[in-house]
């Protein structure tokens, strides 16, 4: 088995690519592209605006966590399209729904991905979903971990994929 | 029979969407956020479906599944896998386990009720008692012929009806097509190379949407074989080439029990008008007689009371149609309702050569008939 240090960017730059696109067009008939960075490995991710950030870990060949971040507007269209209502109606329902239909929607992203991986030899099991809310936050790796950040375009909105993963077992 | 399908999956998100995915289908969903809570849903009231998730809090999907197989009162219950979790060990170690199918998250709403469909028979909501179709509705038909002459044939001979009918060549785009359209009827051709026609109705068959849609088979009249294999594994019906286009007008009208009284029968004014066609086939005849009874009750139930048989477009009369008006005069007698005849030239010297038909007494036009109502009681009789 590869060490992950092994694996070229660009097999990660294909998966999650992969991913974000397949779960964004299954779930909600949207289009994601892929956005490169201008410098590819920033030290943390800088936030301007309040935003909701889903996270799912993985556990295996490979230890991770992706963390999912877009905008709250973003968000609550997201979650407004997944479930079939109308963002009114989903005001009604509170951030609790959002953070629900995030946290689906990042599993799915992390699934697909982590399928892709367990398929390429590096079996993995998925953790449950969690969500972070607000705009004066950086999640900083320990030094060990190996960090990639992707963004993509999906309708004009921007969200952003951070990858930290470390070998496993 | 009102299915129920479990939904086990501690995201709220997955279980409405879910809910959405099955509202248009005669069936109610129950909801378990957790393994605790399926478990005994399961078995306060057995679904005939699991949709179970993996990957879930203090106790997974894998373990509800292992439960639910050890249980002899549970473990006959067919459980569908709908899950982020899609590495092939992972599926293969809980397809071990014995489930019935495997959907990966992300998946779309109609793969998911397409496959629980193959497990049970999900029947679509309809607003009951729905009003039949009629005759003069729109509907959209689809023939599978790869020889366009006989595609352009059955588009001419339908033109006249507000049946859309778009012709394919090949079974993928059929599917393709059911698969993004309302299809009312489907007709394909028996003849597509490599038993392409049988397979293809297999594939419709199993498919939610076009479960229940009649499917006819186009076949050459003195291919025998095809006609029995159709016949035999369930095709709706049968038209054979070269095509009778009006009685495959009617076979069509007939599988999708549409309602052609209109065609035939109208009220105008104060009156109840019973028309025929120029061409009064033997189905043409039989139609009529099985609308007749009905028709002129709801006709005097409704308040009127006269009727006209208006014959101005028949070419010719024959016995079958004599009887039919004959039955049809009976019955206007029979409650009370006043008659009489309109036709034209052709027909009225006709009827002047049979002894039961010779004393009816005919109008030029509608109107004429209704204005002929105040001078006698009976004008026809």
């Amino acid at each position: 088995m590869p060490a992950i240090k092994d694996i070229p960017d660009a097999v990660f730059e294909e998966t999650i690519t992969r991913a974000v696109k397949e779960v964004f067009s299954t779930m909600l008939s949207q289009p994601a592209r892929y956005v490169p960075l201008d410098h590819p490995e920033p030290e943390s991710l800088e936030l301007e605006h309040p935003h909701v950030v889903g996270t799912v870990g993985f556990i295996g060949a490979i230890n991770g966590l992706i963390y999912l971040y877009m905008d709250v507007a973003f968000a609550q269209k997201c979650a407004a399209n997944l479930l079939g209502i109308s963002e009114e109606e989903l005001a009604e329902l509170g951030d609790e729904a959002v953070n629900d239909a995030i946290g689906e929607l990042t599993n799915m992203t992390v699934g697909t991905f982590k399928n892709q991986l367990s398929d390429r030899g590096f079996p993995c099991r998925l953790t449950i979903p969690s969500i972070l809310r607000g705009s004066r936050f950086r999640i900083e790796p320990i030094s060990s971990a190996t960090r990639r950040i992707y963004r993509f375009d999906i309708a004009g909105s921007g969200i952003t994929a951070d990858l930290l993963m470390q070998p496993g077992e | 029979m009102r299915y129920k399908i479990l939904s086990v999956d501690d995201s709220k998100t997955v279980r409405i969407i879910i809910k959405k995915a099955f509202k248009n289908y005669d069936c109610e969903i129950l909801e378990a956020a957790n393994v605790v809570e399926g478990l005994a849903i399961a078995n306060k009231e057995p679904p005939d479906v699991i949709l179970l998730d993996v990957t879930m809090p203090v106790m997974d999907g894998v373990e509800m599944l292992t439960k639910l197989k050890s249980d002899p009162n549970l473990k006959a219950i067919p459980v569908v896998m709908l899950t982020a979790e899609g590495g092939k060990d992972n599926v293969l170690k809980i397809a071990k386990i014995g489930v019935r199918d495997y959907i990966v998250k992300p998946f779309k709403e109609d793969v998911l009720v397409q496959k629980v469909g193959r497990i049970i028979d999900l029947k679509p909501i309809t607003d009951a008692p729905a009003k039949n179709k009629s005759i003069f509705d729109p509907a959209k038909l689809l023939v599978v012929e790869d020889k366009p002459a006989i595609l352009a044939q059955i588009q001419d001979g339908l033109k006249h009806t507000p049946w859309q009918v778009h012709g394919v060549a090949t079974t993928g785009e059929a599917i393709d097509y059911c698969g993004a359209n309302a299809v009312d009827l489907i007709m394909i051709s028996l003849s597509l190379p490599e038993d392409a026609a049988f397979t293809l109705f297999r594939v419709l068959r199993t498919s939610l949407k076009t479960k229940y849609t009649p499917i006819f088979g186009l076949v050459v009249k003195t291919d025998n074989a095809a006609q029995q294999q159709a016949q035999q594994v369930g095709f709706t019906g049968i038209a054979t080439k070269p095509l009778d286009l009006p009685d495959l007008e009617a076979k069509i009208a007939r599988a999708m029990n549409l309602d052609t009284s209109e065609r035939y029968f109208r009220v105008d004014g104060d009156l109840f008008v019973m028309r025929l066609p120029e061409t009064c086939t033997p189905s043409v005849i039989a139609e009529v007689g099985n609308y007749l009874r009905g028709k002129v009750s709801d006709a005097v139930d409704s308040g009127i009371g006269r009727a006209v048989f208006d014959l101005h477009e028949v070419k010719r009369l024959d016995m079958q149609l004599i009887k039919l008006l004959l039955t049809a005069m009976q019955t206007c007698r029979e409650v009370a309702l006043q008659y009489t005849l309109v036709g034209s030239g052709p027909v009225v010297a006709e009827c002047r050569g049979y002894e039961d038909t010779r004393g009816w007494q005919f109008h030029e036009t509608i109107e004429e008939a209704r204005q002929s109502f105040g001078k006698t009681a009976a004008p026809a009789a």
